[in-house]
């Protein structure tokens, strides 16, 4: 369980005086084997909140602890999952998905039986030698996906992961991450911009608001699981339909106060 | 088996007609190759320096075919291979120090704050000031041995090595090292598994920088103030009025760079491969 108390960061200018308040008073516990997405338009401190939890950056104010122990730093409970994919580009598919084992100082061979396991379960089976350069971007973001997953982590952090993504390879990697998690029922933290891919992955929506980052709704998704082998249904469901168009009215009407206040 | 009368039947300018790439197509491929295409250049280069020798001619322009005449002898002399080896003690032992010292100091100063604090101010003299200014320096306060010449090799190659390094480790993806943190990478670590690999191309880049540097230090010293070697020997064969040994040492000392430089890309290749033009794999 992950708990986040009065959570609050904010970025400096130059001079030392407040420039972006990231984020502000922010309360949340992520349940054990829950998949919590996190919505919110940019800028909103939704990737800072990630980054806290994963013990990567320092925050103001404000406790996170996960299972009663306070976050000092990153450790093997937690293992991230990036936008921009962060691959090794100098180390081929079986390395860079090793990489975390051998860093927690598990032996070689055993690493490369676990990183085969998988690699198999991302599908990249056949591509273990070939270089980050030579794979698609979906491709390098299921190394990404396995290179996570490999140091069995108890909660799996994912910073948008498929946004740099095209549309066709996003579904794609949605129905797999589904399946996955399925399979495997990490706690997930999720961080996307798209509504959709919120509802259509979270057991709850955290709708944050930008400047200062604050969290405005925790909106349940009420869908059954498993989602993985009928998203099209899930998708069409009323249930789908009603918690995306509230998420839009939401995240609307701030659109609108942005374009009112910038007039 | 009917066929074969008339397969024999056929004449020869029928047969080329069966090949797969018309004639002109071979043609080009020959010519498309990079080493006819240095050969040809070097042919035209060749002609004109000869036919201007000849037809202009003057006591310090050699020709072509006479520069080539006495680079070969020289090649089967005991004292110009000695003028090498006297070169080159200075180039390597130099070359080598810019580069154990070279590398650890660029790397770090493109880590550190100190340390770039510490180096940086020295480190730009070095890069605005025009090394050769320094030689007369150099002999007043060490003198005309070993020590001065390969002093200022190492002036000459270590501004480039430290540099690429520090651009090198500067130039690793931020996210990449966030990466390694969020694996429970302590500094060590970083170091090993992302900051050394990451940087390794632009530090290979300033090996063969450094390496042409060095070069150049070699030959300006001896030229200027030291004259022994191969700067020693074209000093000699000028006084001489001999311009086709000057011109065979400048060829000899234009191939052995050449050579060099031709190893440490050799070996770029096999130490940084990733940075090679990959196939884009289908999913």
């Amino acid at each position: 369980m992950i708990e986040v108390k009065g959570l609050s960061k904010a970025f400096m200018d130059r001079n030392g005086e407040v420039a972006v308040q990231a984020l502000e008073d922010v309360n949340l516990t992520v349940n054990d084997n829950e998949f919590l997405t996190v919505l919110g338009p940019s800028g909103c401190g939704k990737t800072t909140l990630l980054r806290c939890i994963g013990g990567l950056v320092p925050w103001d104010e404000g406790e996170i602890a996960i299972d009663g122990n306070p976050v000092r730093g990153p450790g093997q409970d937690r293992a991230m999952v990036f936008q921009s994919i962060a691959l090794l580009p100098w180390a081929s598919v079986l390395r860079n998905v090793t990489f975390g084992l051998e860093l927690r100082g598990v032996h070689r061979s055993e690493a490369n039986d676990t990183a085969r396991e998988l690699i198999e379960l991302t599908g990249l089976r056949g591509f273990e030698k070939r270089m980050p350069n030579e794979l698609s971007g979906g491709m390098q973001q299921r190394v990404g996906l396995a290179r996570a997953l490999a140091v069995d982590p108890d909660i799996l952090l994912m910073d948008e992961p498929f946004g740099a993504l095209d549309e066709q390879t996003r579904r794609l990697l949605q129905e797999e991450l589904l399946q996955i998690w399925e399979e495997t029922r990490k706690t997930v933290v999720f961080i996307t911009h798209s509504m959709e891919e919120a509802v259509l992955l979270g057991d709850r929506v955290v709708l944050m608001s930008a400047r200062p980052g604050k969290i405005e709704e925790i909106v349940p998704v009420p869908m059954e699981r498993p989602r993985s082998a009928n998203v099209d249904s899930v998708e069409g469901s009323k249930a789908f339909r009603e918690v995306t168009t509230h998420l839009w009215s939401r995240l609307r009407d701030w659109q609108v106060d942005v374009g009112r206040a910038r007039r | 088996m009917r066929s074969a009368p008339s397969e024999v039947t056929t004449t020869g300018g029928g047969r080329t007609r069966v090949g797969h790439h018309p004639p002109s197509h071979a043609i080009r491929r020959v010519l498309d190759s990079a080493i006819v295409l240095r050969l040809l250049t070097l042919a035209v280069v060749a002609s004109l320096w000869q036919l201007y020798a000849v037809i202009v001619g003057g006591l310090l322009i050699p020709t072509f075919t006479g520069t080539v005449v006495e680079f070969v002898r020289l090649l089967g002399d005991g004292e110009f291979w000695q003028a090498v080896w006297v070169s080159n003690q200075p180039l390597f032992i130099g070359f080598a120090i810019a580069v154990v010292l070279g590398i650890p100091i660029g790397l770090l100063m493109g880590r550190y704050r100190w340390a770039e604090q510490f180096t940086d101010v020295y480190i730009n003299i070095m890069l605005v000031t025009p090394m050769a200014a320094l030689i007369p320096i150099l002999v007043m306060s060490i003198g005309f041995g070993l020590a001065a010449r390969i002093l200022l090799v190492v002036l000459f190659a270590i501004p480039m090595v430290i540099v690429n390094s520090r651009t090198g480790v500067r130039q690793v993806p931020p996210m990449l090292i966030e990466m390694g943190e969020s694996f429970g990478a302590d500094e060590r670590t970083l170091w090993s598994r992302i900051l050394l690999p990451g940087s390794l191309p632009a530090v290979m880049n300033g090996i063969r920088l450094g390496l042409g540097r060095a070069i150049t230090a070699m030959v300006i010293i001896e030229l200027l103030m030291i004259a022994v070697g191969l700067g020693g020997l074209i000093i000699n064969f000028r006084g001489a009025f001999q311009p086709e040994g000057l011109y065979a040492v400048v060829v000899f000392v234009v191939v052995e760079a050449l050579v060099l430089i031709s190893i440490v890309r050799w070996l770029e290749s096999k130490l940084v491969p990733w940075t090679h033009e990959a196939v884009l794999a289908s999913e």
